[in-house]
C-alpha cells in the first residue's frame, strides 16, 4: 500500500470547518433554475427518481382503480373495451417500466456512494442523463395516453396483435419507445452502480464486507445490462416492422411470431429480478437494526443472490409454456424454475434465522419487512405451481397468473420499499416518520393487499381470463371480484395514510440525528440528511457492521484535493486505495442529449429520417458534453501540442 | 478526545489505466451491452433461418467483396490502433501518438467506404423477406458502431493536434483504441455470419 497510515494532532476545529467550506464550494450545484437543469449530484437525481417513479405509481395505482370498479360486477359501464385495453397496458406498462425498475434504481442510487463511503457516483452525468430519459419517457406514454394513443396490446405487446396488421396507428409504436427510453435509462444508471461499486469503496471495504444491499443492487445491475439489450432489439425490430415494413415477426414472409416472446421474456423474467433483488438487499439492510444482530449466513447470501443473478436468465420459456414447444425445452425449463426457488429459499431461512436469534423491535420497517415474508412466500408457492407445465395450460392468461404476479411483486418488491423508505426516511430528510401512522398505514396495506389479490387464486382457477373488461353473471364470478374491488379500496387507503405520513413528517416529524434506528451501516455516519459531499473525511472500515464493530480509533481519509471534485479510486477486490481521480462538474450537456436522444426516438414514431436527423444531433450534444474546459485545476500532460 | 488516526492519500497518483480506472469498467459494460444486442440478433438470425427450406431465400447474396475488403481493412488498423494504444500507456510520446492514431483512423474511414459499398450492393431490400431484414439490421448496427468509433478517432486526433491534453486524456484515448479493437471483433462475427454461413456459401 502506497499511502501512509499516521497518527497526527488534529490540525483543530478551524481547519476542519475551512475544509468543510471548500468541499461544499467545490461540490455545491450552480443555484435557481440553471442549477435544477445541470445538476449532477447522486442524492437530488435519486430524489428526482424517487418522486417520478412514486408519481408513476399512483397513476398506474388509479388505473388499476378503475379496472377494479370496471370489474366489481358483471357487465359494468364504468370504462368500454377500448379504453380499457389501454388502461391495462398503460398499467403494466407503468408498473414494470416506469415504477419497478426505476424506482429500485433510485434507491440505490441515492445509497450506495454513501453505503461504500464515496462522495458521488463514478458518471454524475451519465446519471443526470438517465433521469431525464426516463422522465421524457414517461411523459411520451401519458400523453399519447391521454390523446386516446395508449398502447392497447397488453405490456408484453405481443405480435401479432401488435404488428403492423393488427395495431394500426401509433399506440403500438408509443409503447416500443416508451421501452425504448426507460431500457436506455436502465442501462446508464446500471453501467454507472457497475463501476461505482467496483471502484469507488471505502478503504478496508473488501467484496467480502460489502453490505448485502450494495451486493444486490451490483447483482441487478449485471443482470440489467444482459437483459435490457433483447428487449430493445425486441422494441427496435417490432418498430422496424411497423415503420419500414421489415418481416422480423410475418409469418408470411418467412418471420417469426414466437421470436418476439423470446427476445421479450428473454428479457422479462430477468426483469423481474431486477425489480426485486434490489428488494432483496433492502430487507436485509432493515433486518439487522430490527434484531439487534447482523444478517444470519453473510456468505450464504451473496451466493444466494448472485445464483438468483444466474438462474434468472434460464427461465424464460416458462412464460411460454401454451405456445406448444418441444417437450424436452419443456422439461428443462420446469427444473430451472424450480431450480431458483432454492436460492430464494436459502434468503427466506437465512432471515428466520436473523428474526428467530434477534431482538425484534417491531417499528414499521421490520412490519414491512415481515409482511414481506409472508406474501412474498405466497408468491413464490404458487410460482413453482405454474412452473409445472400440465397446471400451466390450465391456468396461463387467468387470474391465478394475475395473483401470482402482483404477490410476487408486491410482496417480494413494494413491501420492502415502503419499508425502505421508511427505514432510511430520516437519513433523506432529517426527519423521522410517525410511527403510530406508519403501523396503522402498515397493517391497513397488508390486509387491503391480501383482499384483493387472494380471491383472484380463485378466480384464476375458475376459469376467469386475465384481460377482458367484462364477464357475465351466470359465469358466478361476481362476489370474488367484488371481494376484491372492496379490497383494493382498503389498500388504497393504506397507501394513501403512508403518503400524508412522508408529507406531513417531511415537515413536522421529529429531528431524526445520525443514526435514529442504531443501525451498523455506513450511511448512519454522516449527518442526516448528508452534506453535498457525504463525507468531510471519507471513511474506512474493518468490517461488515462498521458502526457497530469500529470505535474512535478507525482512520479516515486524508489528502484529497478539496479544490475540485477528487474521489478516491480503490482497488476491486479488497479495497486498498489505488489512485485519485477527478469527477466532471455539473453541465448542461445531459439535458442536450437528452433533448436530442428524445428526438430520436420520439421522431422515429412518424419517419425513418428522424434516426439520421437524431444521429448528428446527438453527436453535436456528445461533443458538448465530452469538450475539455479549464474551469478547475487539472493534471495537464507534459507534452502539449 | 484523542485525535483519528488519518490515511494520506495524497501522494497517490491521479489516474489508473486499464480495469483500476472507473471509466475502463464503465466501457467493458456499454460494450458488454453491444456485444448482448449483436449476439441476440445472431440468435434471431438463427431462429429465422430455422423456418426456411432454403437459406439465403432466392433473390442473390449479400455482396461477398466490399465485405471481405472492409474485414481485411479493419484488420489492418488493428496494429497501429494498437501501437498508439501502447505509446499513449508508456511514453506518451504526443508525435508517436498522432501518427499512429492518424494512420488508424485513416484505415478506418476506408473501411467505411468499403461498408458502405457493400450496403450499397445488397440485391434485396430489407422489405423483400426476413433474411432481408436480418442482414440490414446486423450489418447496418455494425456500420453504427464503425461510424461512431470513426468519429470518436477524429474527435481524438482534433484534441492531440489543438490540445490542451490533460493526463486523464490518455485514460480515454486507450479506451477509445479499445472500443475499435472490439468492434473488429464484431464485425468478425457478423461476417462469419453473413458471409460464410454454410447455406450462404453453399448457393
Amino acid at each position: 500500500m502506497s499511502v501512509a497510515e499516521r497518527y497526527e494532532p488534529n490540525a483543530g476545529a478551524e481547519a476542519d470547518a475551512e475544509e468543510a467550506r471548500r468541499l461544499r464550494e467545490t461540490w455545491k450545484s450552480r443555484s435557481g433554475l440553471i442549477g435544477f437543469l445541470t445538476e449532477t449530484n447522486h442524492k437530488k437525481i435519486a430524489a428526482r427518481y424517487l418522486v417520478t417513479a412514486f408519481v408513476f405509481f399512483i397513476l398506474g395505482g388509479l388505473e388499476a382503480f378503475v379496472m377494479r370498479l370496471q370489474l366489481a360486477r358483471p357487465e359494468a359501464h364504468v370504462v368500454g373495451p377500448d379504453l380499457y385495453n389501454q388502461i391495462f397496458t398503460v398499467h403494466g406498462s407503468t408498473m414494470m417500466f416506469l415504477f419497478g425498475v426505476p424506482v429500485m434504481e433510485a434507491v440505490g442510487i441515492y445509497l450506495v456512494p454513501l453505503m461504500i463511503g464515496t462522495r458521488n457516483m463514478a458518471f454524475p452525468r451519465l446519471n443526470a442523463y438517465s433521469w431525464y430519459v426516463y422522465l421524457i419517457g414517461g411523459l411520451l406514454l401519458y400523453g399519447a395516453f391521454f390523446l386516446n394513443t395508449g398502447p392497447d396490446a397488453g405490456w408484453f405487446c405481443y405480435v401479432p396483435l401488435a404488428g403492423p396488421e393488427y395495431g394500426p396507428g401509433k399506440r403500438v409504436d408509443v409503447w416500443a419507445q416508451l421501452v425504448t427510453f426507460t431500457e436506455l435509462a436502465g442501462l446508464a444508471a446500471a453501467v454507472n452502480q457497475v463501476a461505482t461499486i467496483l471502484k469507488m469503496r471505502a478503504p478496508g471495504m473488501s467484496l467480502s464486507r460489502m453490505p448485502l444491499f450494495v451486493w444486490a443492487t451490483l447483482v441487478a445491475s449485471v443482470m440489467t445490462i444482459f437483459a435490457m439489450p433483447a428487449v430493445m432489439a425486441a422494441s427496435s425490430l417490432l418498430a422496424l416492422d411497423r415503420l419500414v415494413a421489415t418481416h422480423f415477426f410475418n409469418p408470411a414472409e418467412g418471420g417469426d411470431a414466437l421470436l418476439w416472446q423470446h427476445l421479450f421474456w428473454f428479457f422479462g423474467h430477468p426483469e423481474v429480478y431486477i425489480i426485486f433483488i434490489p428488494a432483496l438487499g433492502m430487507v436485509s439492510a432493515i433486518l439487522p437494526a430490527f434484531t439487534r444482530r447482523p444478517v444470519f449466513g453473510y456468505n450464504a447470501m451473496v451466493l444466494s443472490i448472485v445464483a438468483t443473478g444466474f438462474i434468472g436468465f434460464g427461465l424464460w420459456v416458462h412464460h411460454m409454456f401454451a405456445t406448444g414447444l418441444p417437450q424436452l425445452g419443456q422439461s428443462f425449463f420446469t427444473a430451472a424454475s424450480m431450480m431458483i426457488a432454492i436460492p430464494s429459499g436459502v434468503q427466506i431461512f437465512c432471515w428466520l434465522a436473523t428474526l428467530w436469534s434477534g431482538r425484534l423491535r417491531f417499528a414499521p420497517p421490520l412490519l414491512y419487512v415481515l409482511g414481506f415474508v409472508f406474501i412474498f412466500v405466497l408468491g413464490g408457492l404458487t410460482g413453482v405451481m405454474v412452473a409445472s407445465v400440465p397446471l400451466d395450460f390450465q391456468l396461463h392468461d387467468t387470474f391465478f397468473v394475475v395473483a401470482h404476479f402482483h404477490y410476487v411483486l408486491i410482496g417480494g418488491a413494494v413491501f420492502p420499499l415502503l419499508g425502505a423508505i421508511y427505514f432510511w426516511f430520516p437519513k433523506m430528510t432529517g426527519r423521522r416518520m410517525f410511527d403510530r401512522l406508519g403501523k396503522w398505514s402498515f397493517w391497513i396495506t397488508f390486509v387491503g393487499f391480501n383482499l384483493t389479490f387472494f380471491p383472484m387464486h380463485q378466480l384464476g382457477l375458475q376459469g376467469m381470463p386475465r384481460r377482458i373488461y367484462t364477464y357475465r353473471a351466470e359465469t358466478g364470478w361476481g362476489d370474488l371480484n367484488l371481494l376484491a374491488t372492496a379490497g383494493a379500496v382498503i389498500l388504497a387507503l393504506g397507501l394513501l395514510l403512508y403518503l400524508i405520513n412522508v408529507l406531513s413528517s417531511w415537515r413536522g416529524g421529529a429531528l431524526a440525528g445520525n443514526d435514529p434506528w442504531g443501525a451498523e451501516g455506513l450511511e448512519w455516519s454522516t449527518t442526516s440528511p448528508p452534506p453535498i459531499y457525504n463525507y468531510q473525511h471519507l471513511p474506512t472500515v474493518s468490517g461488515r457492521a462498521p458502526l457497530w464493530e469500529q470505535g474512535d480509533d478507525q482512520p479516515v481519509v486524508v489528502g484529497l484535493r478539496t479544490d475540485r471534485r477528487e474521489f478516491l479510486a480503490t482497488r476491486l477486490i479488497d479495497a486498498e486505495p489505488d489512485h485519485r481521480d477527478t469527477l466532471p462538474d455539473d453541465a448542461w450537456a445531459p439535458l442536450a442529449t437528452a433533448i436530442a436522444t428524445a428526438v430520436t426516438f420520439i421522431g422515429v414514431i412518424f419517419t425513418p429520417w428522424a434516426l439520421p436527423a437524431g444521429m448528428i444531433l446527438t453527436t453535436i450534444a456528445l461533443v458538448g458534453w465530452f469538450w475539455p474546459k479549464r474551469d478547475r485545476p487539472r493534471d495537464w500532460m507534459e507534452e502539449q501540442p | 478526545m484523542r485525535p483519528r488516526p488519518r490515511i494520506d492519500v495524497s501522494a497517490l497518483e491521479t489516474m489508473g489505466f486499464g480495469p483500476r480506472s472507473t471509466l475502463w469498467w464503465g466501457v467493458v459494460s456499454m460494450l458488454a451491452i453491444e456485444t448482448t444486442m449483436f449476439a441476440l440478433l445472431f440468435a434471431t438470425y438463427y431462429y429465422l433461418r430455422g423456418n426456411e427450406s432454403i437459406w439465403p431465400p432466392p433473390g442473390g447474396n449479400p455482396p461477398f467483396v466490399p465485405a471481405t475488403l472492409c474485414l481485411a481493412l479493419l484488420l489492418l488498423s488493428v496494429p497501429p490502433m494498437a501501437i498508439m494504444h501502447r505509446e499513449s500507456g508508456n511514453e506518451r510520446n504526443l508525435k508517436k501518438m498522432r501518427f499512429w492514431l492518424v494512420v488508424g483512423m485513416a484505415i478506418g474511414l476506408l473501411a467505411l467506404g468499403a461498408r458502405a459499398a457493400e450496403i450499397a450492393m445488397l440485391p434485396f431490400r430489407w422489405d423483400h423477406h426476413a433474411y432481408g431484414s436480418i442482414v440490414w439490421v446486423t450489418i447496418g448496427m455494425h456500420a453504427i458502431h464503425l461510424l461512431t468509433s470513426g468519429g470518436e478517432n477524429i474527435l481524438f486526433a482534433v484534441l492531440l493536434f489543438k490540445g490542451p491534453v490533460e493526463d486523464r486524456h490518455l485514460v480515454d484515448l486507450r479506451l477509445n483504441a479499445m472500443y475499435w479493437f472490439v468492434m473488429v471483433v464484431w464485425d468478425v462475427m457478423v461476417y462469419a455470419l453473413i458471409y460464410l454461413d454454410p447455406g450462404v456459401l453453399r448457393s
